[in-house]
């Protein structure tokens, strides 16, 4: 075992063609996480082929240090533009933004930068060093469980519909049904297809991601384009150090933490991707802080939560990966193929027949983790001057890079229709003050409640007490029912803080 | 103003132009175009090829059909570029690529169980017959009927037996509308068993599902399951394809069990939309042929990575192995569109 170890490592130390490729591989999937429209998944899809004729270690070390890259370079489009890189960056919007705008972009960067290193190396170690005993864990988790789990994840909606929530449960359900267009789960019955067949594998969320953070991006500049407010363009674009201070950091490692744990589990149950666990970690950081109402307006414990959560997901996703041949999310699906091709069986012998390649891998990861902590860092320095750029230069790039994106996805021109389509609701919903996270959230989860919903009946009709053997989906529906009720508590006596206060200053004026 | 209006009337006019010379003449046309083809297939291929391929990068179809443009490139002496155009069990870039360029140029590279069982519950009005079919250029090693290890049958009967006996208890997880469903549907209708047949997704899933002990057997590819049974997690029942595979004598077949048409083979093949010139499609099968059968670098590759024994067809028997296959999954179309139905 020792000897697979060693061997492992130093196959990958010891040999400069891998070490270029995980460089290289790192440095292209932040490019591709960077540039909204392009994703992980994207890079990893590429660059599969080209790997076919790599040696195993070259080949999976490629893979594996786009999909880091991939994940981490999120954050920078989502920081500098307003439009997340890729789904998993999607809550370090809400406060990275607001951060930038404040003129504190370089802090921001670096947070996000060194937390999703250390997110990186917290599910690397996980990986390493208890990947069996999750994996064992995960296989627990049937249809009841994931019904429950969707539930649970949904009732956090609430928490994020901003001051009316009536409105953010409009959005949530609106995504759900934007979620039902296509084949259905189990039966395949053709649902709002129009008998059209190109709508017959529904929307994909990379479309509605894009139009709804992107196409609303770029509506709302040309907004303001035409009106006669002077046009901003940040100015302080000089970072020293890291960007933030050592106090910053300490303060962070409670939440950072937490974070990590939500990241690493959601990553290992396949099927719920990054956006979920970012999102996630996004609303618990908030719900458990001891300054709730200043998350939305530039705190850095909002990028913390969101980074190190989508990079603790990369480790859980190799977890089910490596010890079960399943993928966690669609990146590790497509990192599966890799590895079959190259004779790397995952499964419970994984470590016993292929030691030497998975240490090596294990390595790797590492490498390419502290490969995106120098890169990103050296290049947090020249993306910050993307904000010096005038947004009607910059925008219509990001337009096209986003509708090539959108293309890329599956070759069809449908997709490009879908997202200017969205782009086009996403603005109207603004307008009309609909959040659009809760869409988002609705249109993923939607499909995993209700497949597994279904899936779920179908046992129970085999044995109908059969629900009562599942404690932990109980216990999920449990939470989900008291943090419901003390999320609308909660959120009933903000609004009303928010409406006496605002009623004692218009009555002081 | 008056440039404005100049310009609107001459384009006008240049539009009605080409309208008519485009209208042009038929019968010159169709004469030409019997030499053409013929002069076309000597030439092809004189510019790149497009495979499309119906399933997602890295899965079995796809490898196959990679592995398999690597080695037409150094055959034909042109690039042979592959594209995924992924969804709804390939239906999505079959419907949008059977009336496509006919040209020669272009191909659709699919597994033949998707094709036929799309058509079989209706996800698509067509089946091999809207194509022209070029190649079946593979066979998969096999669906396998898995059990957990400390499960008290071993063989395929003695399921089916237990099934008997205990009906609607015993789950089977398989995943609607696939091939897993329809060699369901035949251990019910025609070996008489009474499972409990709940969906459990795609490849992937089935197998956490029967691992974590939320199904009591499944369906899967053997790829899938080949380190839980030699680690001696799961034990392989029977095998679905119709002859056992040289790769893996040792797996009985589902047909050994006593049920005849309990098969379901899963072949790669490659396809060419309507109307392509008969010509190049006899052109690029003996290619394809040449490759299958005498290159030993396509050999190693397929059995390596799928246990896969090199396997392929002429045009006339690819068309009949289709025709065979179609058949086989129709007479099933009634219990999988009104399963929908009912629904």
């Amino acid at each position: 075992m020792d000897s697979a170890v060693i061997n492992g490592i130093m196959s990958v130390i010891t040999n400069p063609h891998v070490l270029l490729f995980i460089w290289l591989g790192t440095f292209i999937g932040i490019v591709f996480g960077a540039i909204p429209g392009l994703t992980a998944t994207m890079a990893i899809v590429m660059f599969l082929p080209m790997t076919y004729t790599m040696s195993s270690i070259e080949g999976i070390s490629t893979l594996v240090a786009l999909y880091i890259g991939g994940i981490s370079g999120g954050l920078v489009s989502a920081i500098l533009l307003n439009i997340p890189g890729t789904p998993s960056s999607i809550a370090t919007c809400f406060d990275g933004r607001p951060l930038a705008v404040k003129g504190e972009a370089g802090k921001a960067l670096g947070v996000g930068v060194v937390f999703s290193f250390l997110g990186t190396i917290f599910g690397l170690i996980m990986l390493v060093a208890i990947s069996p005993v999750l994996a064992s864990m995960a296989i627990k988790f049937g249809p009841f469980e994931y019904c429950a789990l969707a539930v649970f994840a949904l009732s956090l909606v609430v928490t994020l519909t901003g001051r009316d929530m009536v409105k953010g449960f409009i959005g949530a359900f609106l995504g759900v049904m934007l979620a039902t267009a296509g084949l259905a789960p189990v039966d395949s019955v053709q649902r709002f297809t129009f008998d059209f067949t190109e709508m017959n594998n529904g929307f994909a969320l990379l479309t509605l991601l894009i139009g709804l953070f992107a196409v609303t991006e770029i509506i709302a500049a040309a907004e303001e384009v035409r009106s006669a407010k002077p046009f901003t363009i940040e100015d302080n674009v000089k970072i020293k150090g890291f960007g933030f201070s050592w106090a910053e950091f300490i303060s962070q490692k409670f939440n950072a933490l937490r974070s990590a744990v939500i990241g690493l589990v959601i990553g290992i149950l396949p099927g719920i991707g990054g956006a979920i666990s970012c999102v996630l970690a996004y609303t618990m950081a908030k719900n458990q802080s001891k300054y709730p109402e200043k998350f939305g307006t530039g705190i850095i414990d909002g990028v913390v939560a969101s980074e190190t959560a989508n990079n603790a997901g990369i480790g859980g996703a190799m977890i089910p990966l490596l010890t079960l041949g399943i993928p966690g999310d669609a990146a590790t699906a497509m990192l599966l193929g890799g590895l079959m091709v190259h004779q790397v069986a995952p499964g419970p012998l994984i470590f016993e027949k292929s030691g030497v390649v998975v240490y090596g891998v294990f390595m790797a990861m590492f490498i390419s983790a502290i490969a995106q902590l120098v890169l990103q860092m050296w290049g947090m320095r020249i993306f910050i001057n993307v904000l010096k750029v005038p947004k009607y230069y910059l925008l219509p790039i990001i337009m096209l890079l986003c509708v090539v994106g959108a293309f890329g996805n599956s070759n069809r021109l449908f997709d490009v229709w879908c997202v200017l389509i969205f782009g086009i609701m996403g603005y109207a919903m603004i307008k009309d003050k609909i959040a659009t996270i809760p869409m988002i959230l609705g249109f993923i989860l939607g499909p995993i409640f209700e497949t597994n919903l279904r899936r779920a009946i179908q046992h129970a009709q085999v044995s109908p007490t059969e629900t009562f053997n599942h404690p932990i989906a109980i216990g999920f529906v449990v939470v989900t029912i008291v943090v419901l009720v003390y999320s609308i508590i909660q959120h009933r006596r903000e609004v009303a803080r928010l409406e006496a206060e605002e009623a004692a200053g218009a009555a002081k004026q | 103003m008056k440039f404005k209006k100049f310009a609107v009337c001459a384009c006008a006019l240049a539009m009605a132009a080409s309208m008519v010379t485009g209208c042009g003449n038929k019968e010159k046309k169709a004469a030409t175009a019997s030499k053409a083809a013929a002069n076309a297939a000597e030439k092809w291929p004189s510019k790149p090829i497009t495979f499309i391929v119906t399933h997602g990068a890295g899965g079995d179809t796809d490898y196959n059909a990679r592995v398999l443009a690597r080695l037409l490139e150094k055959e034909l002496k042109q690039p042979v570029v592959v594209n995924n155009v992924t969804g709804a069990n390939g239906s999505i870039a079959m419907t949008q690529y059977k009336d496509g360029k006919n040209d020669g140029y272009t191909f659709i590279a699919t597994n033949t169980v998707a094709m036929a069982s799309n058509e079989a519950t209706g996800i698509t009005k067509f089946g091999y017959t809207a194509f022209e079919p070029v190649c079946i250029y593979g066979k998969q090693c096999g669906e396998n009927i898995l059990v957990r290890k400390d499960a008290p049958y071993n063989t395929l009967k003695e399921f089916i037996e237990a099934s008997k006996q205990n009906p609607g208890k015993l789950k089977l997880g398989i995943a609607m509308g696939g091939s897993s469903y329809v060699a369901a549907l035949i251990m019910e209708q025609k070996g008489g068993a009474k499972f409990a047949v709940v969906d459990a997704g795609d490849g992937g899933d089935r197998m956490t599902a029967l691992i974590g002990g939320h199904v009591d057997a499944t369906i899967a590819p053997y790829t899938l399951a080949k380190e839980y049974i030699e680690k001696g997690q799961l034990k392989t029942l029977a095998t679905l394809i119709s002859e056992r595979s040289k790769t893996l004598p040792n797996i009985p077949t589902a047909k050994e069990s006593g049920i005849e048409d309990l098969t379901v083979d899963t072949w790669y093949g490659i396809l060419a939309p309507k109307g392509t010139n008969p010509a190049i499609v006899e052109k690029l099968n003996a290619a394809i042929l040449k490759i299958v059968k005498e290159n030993p670098e396509y050999k190693a590759e397929v059995e390596k990575y799928d246990f896969q024994a090199p396997w392929a067809l002429n045009v006339a028997d690819t068309k009949t192995y289709l025709d065979k296959q179609r058949n086989h999954f129709m007479d099933y179309s009634k219990y999988l569109t009104s399963a929908k139905k009912k629904k």
